[in-house]
């Protein structure tokens, strides 16, 4: 059963990824990578890394590519259909396949290790930062061996909130432009 | 056939390779940056995957901070593509282009 | 105060006032003349000192210096009778000259710059004399150059000074070439510069004078003295020295720098190999008389004096190389004594006709200037060698050897006899020419008719000097005035010259002609001057031999042409092999470095401009390129 799952989602989130890479429509585009990242999500789930399944569809499917929307709603809603030239598609398809390989010969290097017996939802005392399933585990981490970097993370959202306001601030119209609306 | 450490990492590497493509091919600044998120989802997948395998919390933590990481820059980056297309009113990568060769 | 202190002091205290003078005293001329005066009759005082509590004892010391791995230069004293001497006639007429100076240059605006150039020429000269090593002997050597270029551009502002200044530096720096050759040279095969290692080396070795290593470095060395003395092929730089001011040539090119050039090969005549002094000898007789003969034709009285300070240096070449250093030292404390009374008897009679330097608007002078006439008539009479003057002793000693050598070694040698002898009748000529037209007769020009005698500053130093000229010699006997004399100085200072004298006249006597040599000589000095004031003396109103016999003047002006070939050389053959070495200068560096580097930077630079696109996709692929690489350093 699992390994049924696992084909379906990771073929759907391939498809998905082909699709938002080929896709005219930047519109279009956006709806294909929601697909990619609920597949992602569902592998993760297949991992039993229930919590950030869970985190990656809040935030990511959920905050950043609503975001991704608006934007492209934005500056572009028609969509202007430009083709790609023949020179980059040749190319990029050369380096796609180039890196396809690449990373299978990657995957490749490591062991082929099947699934292992089951987890412990809390991790055990002497393995304490051992893998389990329970968002506990993720505080216990984060609050004793990874502080600082989780107060860096918390500094860094600011920094990026203040970036933002700063950045969309509108710029009083110069002569040299072309006339701003 | 259970799937093992190895067949997730070839989806992860999959999937980093269509990301790059879509850098690679495509003009619209927006959907460049999607790519870019693909990127980082894929290296995602591939670090939960072996954090599973090895049993580690380590890899799904530093999870944790890249998904962080990726909300800001996705937030600063759109903003900066907003403030692009104020100046030159298009999202197409050869039209921002100020240098001249 | 022990011997080494003494010397430090009398080395280093013109060196001071040079620096005061430069620094602070350069308006202040009255200040720096005082100043330098008063340095000058110090450093006298110190070496009168020196020299009569000197114990005989060579003196030997040594400092290092530099070092270069296993070379190291040093600096040093070396004192021996010579340097006694020369030590004593140096700060002797120095002192003397330069209270003179205090006359001759007060209406000059440059006084301070002029006693600052004359205290470093003491400096320097001083460090020629105490020299211990060929090294420094060359540092002081180019610091003399030096200063006698800065001296004869004093007025500065004609054209005439400065070329004359620079010809006279280059001319030496040509010399000096040969002379810097020499040196590395003797170092090489010898080992040391040091004069005290290479006395105790060569001593008793004489042999090893003789290979073709030594004759070489002998020549090179005496390349330096050729320029510095101003002998053949480089004595153009001495007449045209006559730019600078009267107390200048007095010094420097009459008593104490061209005589360096004697007393260096006095002071390495041990490594001189024969065949250099036979150059040296037979090139200073043919200095002698051609120097004399060029005399008769200058109508400048500064320049006949420096035709005859040529002569004169002939003459001590020519001791030197018959193998008497001691007579050429002896004739050039002489010479100095007697010339410099010349010169600044020819600065007297300038300054008094305003600046006047043409001998045939002079006359009647004798009159109007007593004491200058009366001085310049002993000096004159001293450099004619009349008997019982000083420039007797030792000009006749040299005639005399001259003559011995000729009958001990072979008959070719009396051609040196004969040159140096027509060298004596020359200058009976030109002394006789000079003191008749200037003093004597009536006066033949404004300026010399409102002539009076020279303040007390330019006067009291001739006379000085003038009762030098002539007894100066006396020493040489022991009559009792001169018994006196030689009783006060130490007996080593003056011994080494006396055995010298009597060993020349004896060896005279032994010939068998010795009171015949005598004789010749005086009845040639006296025609040459009675025929002198005859032809030229008789109110002359130009010069007597250009109106009776032009060609011979002509030739005897132009001084053997050897200017004219110079010029010619610089001009034509020189000038455009620097032109050709300018053009393929030009070539290397502008085309080769100019168009090979710069366009090589240019075209690398306009090939990686065309990696800044602006396209994000080429630095993606480019970032891609990177990636690999880095993996591929890593990986292989």
């Amino acid at each position: 059963m699992p390994a049924f799952f696992f084909y379906f989602f990771s073929a759907l989130t391939i498809l998905a990824a082909l699709l938002v890479v080929l896709n005219r429509d930047a519109v279009n585009s956006a709806m294909c990578m929601i697909v990619a990242l609920a597949g992602v999500a569902a592998l993760f789930v297949l991992l039993q890394a229930y919590f950030l399944a869970v985190l990656q569809i809040v935030v990511y499917a959920g905050a950043v590519m609503v975001l991704f929307l608006f934007i492209i709603m934005l500056l572009d809603p028609k969509g202007r259909r430009v083709p790609v030239s023949e020179m980059n598609l040749v190319f990029g398809l050369i380096a796609l396949l180039a890196l396809a390989l690449g990373a299978f010969w990657l995957a490749r290097q490591y062991p082929a290790v099947a699934e292992l017996p089951a987890i412990p939802q809390l991790p055990t005392d002497d393995a304490p930062l051992g893998y389990a399933t329970a968002a506990k585990t993720f505080g216990y981490g984060l609050f004793t061996r990874y502080l600082l970097p989780f107060e860096v993370a918390g500094l860094l959202l600011l920094i990026a909130m203040v970036g933002v306001i700063v950045l969309s601030k509108r710029t009083p119209p110069d002569s040299n432009d072309d006339p701003a609306k | 056939m259970q799937p093992g450490l190895q067949a997730y990492l070839i989806v992860a590497g999959f999937l980093f390779a269509i990301g790059f493509a879509g850098v690679l091919l495509r003009k619209n600044t927006l959907i460049i940056f999607m790519c870019l998120e693909l990127m980082l989802t894929a290296s995602t997948l591939a670090l939960v995957a072996i954090s599973r395998f090895y049993n580690s919390m380590d890899g799904a933590l530093f999870v944790f901070f890249i998904i962080t990481v990726a909300a800001a820059e996705v937030a600063v980056g759109l903003a900066i593509i907003v403030a692009l297309y104020r100046r030159r009113h298009s999202v197409q990568v050869d039209e921002l282009n100020y240098l001249k060769h | 105060m022990d011997l080494s202190t003494l010397l430090t002091a009398i080395l280093l205290l013109p060196l001071g006032s040079a620096v005061l003078i430069a620094f602070f005293l350069r308006r202040r001329g009255n200040l720096a003349a005082a100043l330098s005066v008063t340095v000058g009759f110090l450093i006298m005082a110190l070496s009168l000192d020196v020299v009569l509590s000197w114990n005989g004892q060579d003196l030997h010391v040594a400092h290092e210096w530099l070092r270069f791995g296993d070379y190291s230069f040093s600096m040093g004293y070396y004192f021996n009778h010579q340097t006694a001497l020369m030590l004593l006639v140096v700060s002797f007429v120095a002192s003397w000259i330069q209270l003179f100076s205090v006359g001759y240059m007060a209406d000059d605006e440059g006084k301070g710059r002029f006693f600052g150039g004359l205290s470093i020429f003491m400096f320097s000269i001083l460090g020629i004399v105490l020299a211990d090593n060929l090294v420094m002997l060359f540092v002081f050597w180019e610091l003399v150059g030096f200063s006698s270029y800065m001296l004869i551009a004093h007025y500065y502002t004609t054209d005439f000074a400065n070329m004359a200044s620079k010809k006279a530096f280059i001319v030496n720096r040509v010399g000096d070439f040969g002379f810097l050759l020499g040196i590395v040279w003797c170092w090489n095969h010898y080992g040391t510069v040091s004069l005290i290692e290479l006395q105790t080396k060569l001593a008793g070795h004489t042999e090893l004078l003789g290979t073709h290593r030594a004759i070489a470095i002998s020549l090179l060395l005496m390349c330096g003295f050729v320029g510095k003395s101003a002998q053949f092929p480089l004595q153009v730089w001495l007449t045209d020295a006559m730019a600078g001011p009267t107390p200048v040539s007095a010094l420097i090119h009459a008593a104490t720098m061209v005589a360096a050039g004697i007393y260096f090969l006095a002071r390495v005549f041990f490594l001189l190999s024969p065949f250099t002094l036979h150059w040296i000898m037979w090139s200073g007789a043919a200095m002698t008389a051609f120097a004399g003969l060029c005399a008769l034709g200058q109508t400048d009285i500064k320049k006949t004096l420096a035709y005859s300070t040529l002569s004169h240096l002939g003459y001590m070449a020519c001791a030197v190389g018959l193998g008497y250093p001691q007579l050429a030292m002896f004739h050039l404390a002489m010479h100095a004594c007697f010339k410099a009374t010349l010169f600044l008897g020819s600065g007297s009679v300038i300054y008094a006709c305003h600046h006047e330097q043409d001998i045939y608007r002079m006359g009647g002078l004798w009159k109007k200037m007593p004491i200058t006439g009366a001085t310049f008539l002993l000096a004159s009479l001293a450099n004619c060698a009349i008997p019982f003057f000083s420039g007797f002793y030792s000009k006749d000693s040299i005639i005399m050897a001259a003559f011995v050598k000729g009958s001990q070694d072979g008959p070719m040698y009396f051609g040196v006899y004969v040159l140096i002898l027509f060298g004596a009748l020359c200058t009976a000529l030109y002394t006789g020419r000079l003191f008749s037209v200037v003093f004597l007769g009536k006066a033949r020009s404004e300026v010399a008719s409102h002539a009076h005698e020279s303040n007390a500053f330019m006067t009291i130093p001739l006379v000085v000097l003038g009762l030098l000229s002539l007894g100066g010699g006396w020493a040489t006997y022991g009559w009792t005035w001169g018994g006196h004399f030689t009783g006060l100085l130490p007996s080593s200072c003056v011994v080494v010259f006396l055995e010298t004298f009597k060993q020349v006249h004896e060896a005279a006597e032994k010939t068998g002609s010795g009171t015949m040599l005598e004789l010749i000589n005086l009845g040639l000095v006296l025609a040459g001057l009675a025929t002198a004031y005859l032809f030229y003396g008789r109110n002359p109103n130009g010069d007597a031999l250009a109106a009776k016999s032009p060609a011979t003047f002509h030739v005897l002006e132009r001084h053997g042409w050897f200017d004219d070939v110079y010029d010619w050389y610089v001009a034509q053959v020189q000038q455009p092999f620097c032109d050709l070495v300018g053009a393929l200068d030009l070539l290397l560096f502008k085309f080769a470095f100019g168009w090979g580097t710069g366009g090589l930077t240019g075209l690398t630079g306009s090939v990686l401009r065309r990696l800044q696109t602006g396209s994000i996709h080429v630095y993606v692929y480019w970032f891609l390129a990177g990636v690999i690489l880095f993996w591929a350093l890593s990986v292989g």
